[in-house]
């Protein structure tokens, strides 16, 4: 679903990781967490990468399952008022590639 | 030289594998057959499919006996054999040919047929056509729409105010547009069949309370209130609503507003008035109940009327302050999904407020012929008067049922052939008996104009 096209998604929460270029958009950001933990001079590279991991889990744990709700009204008289992210992701679809591709990050990490 | 610098770090690569403590090698491993794992994993929805076995299906399929598409409906439905009326609905009403004393319009000021009300609609319906052809959002905004929600913010001392196109409509979209799921809203069981449709639309937790009984909602008030503290972070989130109406259509009662406003301030609840019978008809200067008991505009959040009673045009408006009232241009499903008010309508409405800021003393003779109607009217054998003195709206209702809502019907249709037949038009009050959520006793409804 890209931005500015009429489209009939109650929920746009849902389809935001199926997007064109999310995946590639989010490696990158958590590539560039990588580097500017790097370009900080205490830390030697091993605990960098345990850095990297600690925080990435730590921001998901936030925005995925903590936060509820959306950040703008949806026509639906609030449905997903009370859901985190993740369970809003896919109307509720279990196991769908995006899905899937935020569970293997962290263990990839 | 490359070559070699790979191999040397792979076999240090190996021998740190060899060297790995077992936990370490188990825990990757453990990792990595997870990774596969969810990788081949089927996506699947979380609703449970009904496990029936093919033997049931067959079973219920043969049971299933299809409804007529038509119902059997009754020939006397009194939605089959209606009067036809012909000629304006004023003072006196054409009815099948027969003129008759009009007690059964809501025309409350009279202002249906005058003439300067008719000249205003000519010259707009001369200048713009019929019809607007287009929702507000859509070229459908014409200037006499924003000069009336103007005239009407100013008549009614608030910021703003908004049209809509059909009465009914407008507070059965303005309560959805504020009230989603989890929100919880307390209503009159008395409430008119357009606040119960929002409400069902709004898809908020309804709590009812019996009408007119503030001891009734103070107890569901404080009931939430023990609710709340027990989980006051749910609570912070959940918006509380009271609606009410000014005078109450189904009972021609008035609502203690004084009261509301001491609750709503006491368990932080916000009030939606809806003032369809009081607009035009109550305070000093016509301005609703909130001029009758004096209260500060400011402490009503939402004030909802429509203009097919005292106004005598088509369409509804809601005013209030401006903050709230501007929520409604792009949530207020009525709003942005119908086609506007005709032009004629609104410029008809606008002539209409000009006679009623002119002329305050029209009220007050509304009201003296209210009272008198109402005394007039007490002491019919059989018969009892609901509503109050000064509502120009009242039902009369059979004192005694006589044990079924059908016979009571027909006896009361015989009673409307009977004041036929003198002159005097009277109608039953319709309801739409399997949608109500609470039933009314049938009665006639008798209006003043």
């Amino acid at each position: 679903m890209n931005v500015g096209v009429a489209h009939s998604e109650v929920n746009p929460n849902t389809r935001v990781m199926n997007s064109r270029g999310i995946w590639l958009a989010y490696t990158i950001l958590v590539g560039l967490l990588h580097v500017v933990l790097l370009s900080i001079p205490f830390f030697s590279i091993p605990v960098v990468w345990t850095l990297t991991n600690v925080i990435h889990n730590l921001a998901m744990y936030v925005f995925l399952h903590t936060v509820k709700g959306t950040p703008f009204e949806t026509p639906d008289q609030g449905k997903a008022r009370l859901l985190t992210y993740w369970e809003q992701m896919d109307y509720g679809l279990q196991f769908t590639s995006s899905r899937k591709f935020l569970s293997i990050s962290p263990i990839i990490l | 030289m490359a070559t070699a610098a790979e191999q040397w770090v792979l076999v240090e690569m190996v021998q740190a594998l060899y060297e790995a403590p077992a936990y370490h090698l188990i825990l990757e491993g453990i990792l990595i057959l997870w990774i596969i794992r969810l990788l081949f994993s089927k996506t699947y929805k979380l609703q449970e499919r009904s496990d029936l076995t093919v033997k049931e299906k067959e079973e219920l399929i043969e049971e299933w006996q299809p409804e007529p598409l038509v119902p059997p409906v009754p020939k006397d439905h009194p939605a089959l054999n209606y009067n036809i009326v012909s000629g304006p609905p004023s003072h006196s009403i054409v009815v099948n040919g027969k003129k008759c004393v009009n007690f059964a319009s809501f025309n409350f000021l009279g202002l249906l047929d005058n003439p300067r009300v008719k000249a205003a609609a000519l010259a707009s319906l001369k200048k713009y056509g019929v019809g607007t052809c287009g929702p507000r959002g859509f070229y459908g905004t014409f200037d006499v729409h924003l000069d009336l929600e103007d005239r009407l913010a100013r008549f009614m001392k608030t910021e703003e105010a908004i049209i809509y196109s059909y009465g009914f409509a407008t507070i059965a979209s303005a309560i959805p547009a504020y009230s989603k799921r989890g929100d919880i809203v307390f209503a009159d069981r008395a409430a008119c069949f357009a606040i119960q449709k929002g409400l069902q639309a709004s898809r908020s937790d309804i709590k009812l309370f019996k009408h007119n009984d503030m001891a009734d909602l103070e107890r569901l008030l404080k009931e939430q209130e023990i609710e709340d503290q027990k989980n006051p972070r749910k609570a912070r989130v959940t918006r509380r609503f009271i609606v009410a109406e000014g005078l109450y259509v189904n009972t021609g009662a008035i609502c203690p507003l004084p009261e509301l406003v001491k609750l709503k301030y006491k368990y932080k609840a916000r009030i939606f008035l809806e003032e369809s019978l009081s607009f035009g008809v109550l305070g000093e200067h016509g301005r609703g109940v909130t001029e009758h008991f004096g209260i500060n505009i400011d402490d009503i959040d939402l004030i909802s009327a429509n203009m097919e009673n005292s106004l005598a045009s088509i369409g509804g408006f809601c005013c209030g302050r401006s903050f709230v009232i501007d929520h409604q241009r792009l949530s207020g499903q009525g709003y942005c999904f119908s086609a506007s008010l005709p032009p004629l309508l609104a410029a008809a409405a606008i002539e209409a407020l000009n006679i009623m800021e002119e002329n305050p003393g029209l009220f007050a003779v509304l009201k003296e012929k209210c009272k008198r109607i109402h005394k007039a009217l007490q002491g019919i054998s059989g018969l009892k008067v609901v509503g109050e003195s000064f509502s120009p709206a009242l039902h009369l209702q059979l004192e005694e049922s006589t044990g079924s809502r059908e016979k009571d019907i027909k006896l009361l249709q015989e009673i409307v052939n009977q004041c036929m037949s003198r002159s005097i038009a009277l109608t039953q009050a319709r309801y739409l008996e399997k949608e109500e959520k609470c039933l009314p006793p049938p009665r006639l409804v008798d209006m003043q104009i």
